[in-house]
């Protein structure tokens, strides 16, 4: 498509363009401006005072590094399903694409009972990690897991089809020129592939701290220990304090926002200059 | 013709008037379905908490709708809502049309009340507003492994503890104050009465063995059924709608503890504009009814009713040293001390890493 393509050529165009604007306008602009009024309504200092309290702090610096940690997770796991998916001849691959779709159809509650259910003290596999010490359920842990679970498909999709797009002449060339596929791999695919796997972690890291239906479940939300951001922001809207509940929320999508953003920028720059 | 590119003019035009007209047909088309809905059959709508949720949904709404039809000859249709005390408070007080409002604790209807939504004296007639009672209990595995005889055992290193946040249930606000109740008024052995840094320190104890706080007392009673945990600080009638459903799980009644008092009330300014006054006065009255505490005390719930509780006696064994929320100041002053931003609450949560 070009620029100079007939941009609104008649009356349903335009029709169609009042409505596009006016959804992206009522349902992401608007809840965006309120929660940045209700946010800095008290001044940047006030927004400050909130976020900075002991409770607040701690539940919004678990949030970043549980989804930090899931970034990477999901960079090193999710390139790898994609390399399966893609490269390996693999019965049941459709089978097995499809699954990786599926936390994105699973609501997220139900996701914390499925977590609850495989490993509350009383299921084997609960009871077995007990056992050896290592208690998942409401320790970080859990969190890690149920954030894991719901993004698994970022990486995987973002990567997917670079990957099927990859010239493997490259790769034969390098092994031509001797390098071990190891060697290929590192210098060859991984650089290919970099960006949409910094993407797709990106993107999993936003989802990440806007996750509360699992969380609430499987985390134990003690304040100081195992509460994170959103919950937090969730225990401030129920206490009756908005002020507090969408400073939080601004910390949170701030830091959504500027890794999707980042992701963006990653994705924009990998597009093929047009000829 | 070349096509152009429209300029901002045509842009104002095509774009920002038609969504402000739509704008206008939404916001009228709201107001014009809520007068309608004022002017239909008589449905009473109910925001109540979640707890007593089968004891309306079961019992006492099919009988008040069979004595109302044999008293007024007319039937009448239900609308129910089931949320968390709070929030179940804030829905209504953020335009949630309830013509009754059955919550778990006072302050959720003074909520209503400063939003001018209940505007009679709720707190009159015999039972001050109230209409069940039930008491803070400690919910144990089924024969007690763990030997726990009252509140000083949920500060014994080891015992992992579960109640819920009273930061997202109001709910669970009965539960803290019982705790701290408990020690300031010099029921735990050895401690001081009338120190409310006793107090904080007891309940400092207690909460450092919480290790899951849900969001309200049905789901940390799930998360305790599923085997998580040795106790559990909540409600006598949780308990006993476990072991209704088949759980086994004991409880134990510290010596003293708290009598949950959870009130209704008509939500004045609704119950007129639907002219369901009358209907939802009735309503409010017959919760106090022999009927209906009776149907409470079915599912758990210590009635008002002298004379209804005596009945039951078998079911709700007495309590040693029962106290109330007025034995610790009411409930602003509990709400101020306890549950307010740098209360009791949170200076008593521990902060360590461990």
């Amino acid at each position: 498509m070009s620029a100079s393509a007939r941009p609104f050529p008649n009356r349903g165009a335009q029709a169609l363009r009042v409505v596009v604007l006016g959804y992206v306008g009522l349902l992401i602009i608007l809840p965006l401006v309120a929660v940045l009024r209700e946010g800095v309504s008290q001044g940047l200092g006030g927004l400050w005072h909130v976020v900075s309290a002991p409770a607040a702090r701690d539940a919004i610096v678990l949030s970043l590094w549980t989804a930090a940690a899931v970034a990477v997770l999901n960079a090193v796991a999710g390139t790898a399903t994609a390399w399966v998916l893609q490269r390996y001849p693999l019965p049941g691959k459709c089978l097995m694409s499809w699954i990786v779709d599926v936390p994105f159809a699973i609501p997220t509650l139900v996701t914390g009972v499925m977590l609850v259910l495989l490993f509350g003290p009383t299921r084997p596999v609960g009871r077995w990690f007990e056992g050896h010490g290592l208690p998942v359920l409401f320790a970080p842990p859990a969190i890690i897991l149920a954030l894991a679970f719901i993004t698994v498909p970022f990486v995987v999709r973002s990567v997917e089809p670079v990957l099927a797009e990859l010239d493997r002449t490259e790769e034969e060339a390098a092994a031509t020129l001797g390098a071990s596929p190891i060697r290929t791999f590192w210098t060859v695919i991984i650089p290919a592939l970099a960006p949409s796997i910094a993407s797709g972690s990106l993107q999993g890291f936003a989802r990440s701290l806007a996750e509360f239906g699992s969380i609430v479940v499987v985390s134990g939300n003690i304040p100081h220990k195992t509460l994170t951001g959103a919950v937090y922001v969730f225990s401030e809207v129920e206490g009756g304090r908005p002020h507090a509940a969408a400073a939080a929320s601004l910390v949170l999508l701030g830091a959504a926002i500027i890794a999707t953003l980042g992701a963006r920028a990653i994705a924009q720059r990998t597009v093929p200059v047009d000829v | 013709m070349p096509p152009k590119q429209p300029t901002w003019r045509e842009f104002a035009v095509t774009s920002i008037l038609p969504l402000a007209a739509l704008a206008i047909v939404i916001g009228c088309g709201v107001k014009g379905a809520a007068e309608k809905e004022g002017s239909a059959a008589q449905t009473l709508t109910l925001g109540a908490y979640t707890t007593p949720r089968e004891a309306y949904g079961r019992d006492i709404l099919p009988a008040f709708a069979t004595s109302w039809r044999a008293g007024a000859g007319k039937a009448i249709a239900f609308e129910e809502s089931y949320l968390g005390s709070g929030a179940q408070a804030r829905a209504i007080a953020g335009g949630f049309e309830a013509d009754v409002a059955a919550l778990s604790l006072e302050p959720d209807i003074e909520t209503l009340a400063s939003k001018k939504l209940v505007t009679h004296e709720w707190r009159g007639g015999a039972y001050k507003g109230m209409i069940t009672n039930s008491l803070v209990v400690i919910g144990v595995r089924a024969g007690n492994p763990k030997k726990i005889t009252g509140w000083n055992d949920l500060a014994q290193p080891g015992i992992k503890v579960l109640t819920p946040s009273p930061k997202t249930s109001g709910g669970a606000m009965w539960n803290a104050a019982a705790v701290y109740g408990a020690a300031f008024l010099g029921h735990i052995g050895g401690r001081p009465k009338g120190d409310s840094a006793v107090a904080e320190q007891f309940l400092r104890e207690v909460l450092s063995n919480v290790a899951i706080m849900d969001k309200g007392g049905r789901e940390s009673m799930l998360t305790f059924e599923q085997g998580v945990g040795d106790a559990i600080i909540t409600y006598e009638n949780e308990v006993l709608a476990a072991r209704d459903a088949g759980q086994a799980v004991d409880y134990i009644i510290p010596d003293a503890t708290l009598l949950i008092e959870s009130p209704a009330a008509v939500v004045d300014v609704y119950a007129d504009k639907h002219g369901t006054r009358a209907l939802a006065d009735a309503f409010v009255e017959y919760l106090t009814k022999p009927e209906a505490q009776r149907a409470f005390a079915k599912h758990g719930f210590r009635p008002v009713d002298a004379q209804i509780a005596k009945e039951y006696a078998d079911k709700f064994p007495a309590v040693k040293t029962p106290f109330t929320i007025r034995d610790l100041g009411g409930w602003p002053n509990v709400v101020q001390q306890l549950f307010a931003p740098g209360g009791a609450f949170e200076r008593a949560t521990p902060t360590g890493a461990k």
